[in-house]
């Protein structure tokens, strides 16, 4: 009713016809689903939070004057390869190019830049095709701990030629002890800490980043296992050439990424409308620390230097033997002669 | 003028065990070297090669282990007389162990305290040092190398006792206190009343005493 309303007293002060709608306009009516149908919902939250809003309704989709008394779709006066030129190109040469189109994968009304995104959600529209299930039982064939790898690295990042990644990690909670843990909400959050500012439950000194001191006082805090923080190796934009990469095939190619590509890490928390925003760790967090990222060791790639050392010298003590009683006993062996 | 005793001191499955779990452990040390360090070493050609023999090597190890396990404690019914030191061991058989080792050995003053027989393999320092590999390291290499093999169906067990690196972190440094203990079991077997004459028993499983 407020809807109808709406469009009624914008349709009298148009009086002549002649006026552009604004999103805001477009909105008033689209934002509820139950007034326009769920083909044609676009919820205001989430959309207002993508670049496109900034543009505007009006710069892809155009209506009648008598809209939207005319019955009536409204047409799309503009295409996606309009403005990502680049990526256009890149995709329609992918061998993905045939078989799924843009908004077949992307939402226009709720696209956001990867770095917005849990993988989880990068998984999304690579999941609408290729089920989850199914890829598990594919990858199994030739990959080792294949539940863990597609867990914590997004379909894209081996997937698309990005070569840019970070390790982030995701806040995952339980009710109960020994129940699996599943991503936390922003609603969830909310909840335990009381507050809009959900951030608080990591970044207790709120300066916008996260220490190792903050990480271990989150892990302190949790001692119950409530909460905890899943790492996932997410690429920092997308390249849209998605296929196979030989080099992907290679383990070493994240596994002796070497120290260097490991210091960028971030803790994602989600946000009211669905996005996630980044706080940065550390430098090198998710590296050296032993205990401040407990759920994220990458085998070859994410060694702690401090065990290295301590490891050799363990190593280096079972010489100790046969080099010091090895040499006394060289330099008194005229004493064990049997004519002696 | 000395005489040559000849005794029966290793039973055949326990050498076949011995020298498996050797194969075993250098595959694990060279397999884990790869793991650990892929930007330094290369041993197998590829990463998952290297992952794939580690996680096969420490089954057979893992296997190799319980039938030892099984054969002294059920079968030859031995585990504790051959490994455990006694009151009598830890009181005064240790110290003579050691004084002879770090001194009379140089000296070459006093024969070996310690006589050889099937039921009483070991010295003092050798059951201790032996309890604590057999009894404490290697199973806990081989508890912590299962959990790091079955990380999602244990994932319970893994927040338990602190995350994956906490056990991560535990199964390399017994890996590398087990590696240390390679250089100073060969050098000890040489110790013998010939450099060679402890290797061979692990071999024919006779050993040759010299009777004065």
């Amino acid at each position: 009713m407020l809807c109808s309303a709406v469009v009624m007293l914008l349709t009298a002060w148009s009086g002549t016809g002649l006026w552009a709608m604004e999103t805001a306009d477009c909105l008033g009516c689209h934002n509820y689903a139950d007034e326009v149908g769920e083909m044609n919902h676009v919820d205001e939250v989430k959309f207002m939070a993508t670049a496109h809003a900034a543009m505007g309704c009006e710069s892809c989709h155009a209506v009648t004057e008598e809209h939207p008394f005319d019955a009536e779709t409204a047409a799309v006066v503009s295409s996606c390869e309009d403005c990502h030129v680049s990526i256009h190109e890149t995709y329609s040469s992918s061998v993905h190019g045939d078989s799924a189109r843009c908004v077949d994968c992307h939402n226009p009304h709720q696209a956001y830049a990867p770095v917005s995104l849990s993988g989880r959600q990068m998984n999304d529209s690579c999941d609408m095709c290729h089920p989850m299930t199914q890829m598990e039982e594919v990858h199994s064939r030739w990959l080792p701990e294949t539940g863990i790898h597609l867990d914590a690295v997004p379909c894209v990042t081996c997937h698309s030629s990005s070569d840019d990644f970070a390790i982030t990690l995701y806040l995952r909670h339980r009710d109960r002890p020994y129940t699996d843990y599943e991503l936390a909400s922003y609603a969830a959050l909310q909840e335990q800490t009381g507050t809009e500012n959900i951030a608080s439950i990591i970044d207790a000194d709120a300066s916008g980043d996260i220490s190792i001191d903050e990480l271990n006082e989150f892990y302190a805090d949790n001692g119950s296992h409530r909460m905890r923080l899943w790492a996932m190796m997410t690429p920092e934009t997308v390249e849209h050439n998605f296929t196979t990469f030989d080099n992907r095939w290679d383990c070493t190619y994240c596994h002796a990424a070497g120290p260097e590509n490991m210091q960028e890490s971030y803790v994602a928390l989600p946000q009211e409308d669905g996005t996630y925003r980044r706080l940065p760790l550390e430098k090198g967090a998710t590296l050296n620390a032993l205990f401040g990222t407990p759920d994220f060791y990458m085998v070859g790639a994410t060694r702690s230097r401090t065990l290295d050392i301590i490891g050799f010298l363990i190593i280096l003590g079972g010489f100790a033997m046969p080099i010091g009683h090895g040499t006394l006993r060289f330099l008194t062996r005229k004493n064990r002669r049997k004519d002696h | 003028m000395a005489m040559q005793e000849r005794v029966y001191l290793t039973p055949t499955p326990v050498r076949i065990w011995h020298w498996l779990n050797a194969l075993g452990f250098v595959t694990l040390i060279a397999s884990g070297v790869q793991i650990r360090f892929p930007d330094y070493i290369n041993i197998f050609g590829t990463y998952r090669a290297a992952v794939s023999l580690h996680h096969t090597a420490g089954i057979v190890v893992a296997v190799s282990f319980l039938l030892w396990l099984f054969y002294y404690a059920v079968i030859a019914k031995m585990l504790i007389k051959l490994y455990v030191p006694t009151a009598e061991d830890l009181k005064q058989g240790a110290v003579k162990q050691a004084l002879y080792y770090f001194f009379y050995f140089f000296t070459g003053t006093r024969e070996n305290p310690h006589h050889e027989s099937p039921t009483n393999k070991f010295n003092p320092m050798q059951k201790g040092a032996y309890v604590v590999i057999m009894m404490v390291l290697v199973p806990l290499v081989i508890i912590t190398g299962l959990i790091l093999l079955n990380m999602q169906p244990l994932h319970n067990l893994l927040v338990a006792v602190g995350g994956v690196r906490v056990v991560a972190g535990v199964h390399f440094l017994l890996a590398c206190a087990l590696t240390a203990f390679i250089p100073t079991h060969f050098y000890l077997a040489t110790l013998g009343h010939t450099p060679f004459a402890h290797f061979k028993p692990m071999w024919t499983g006779w050993e040759e005493h010299e009777d004065h």
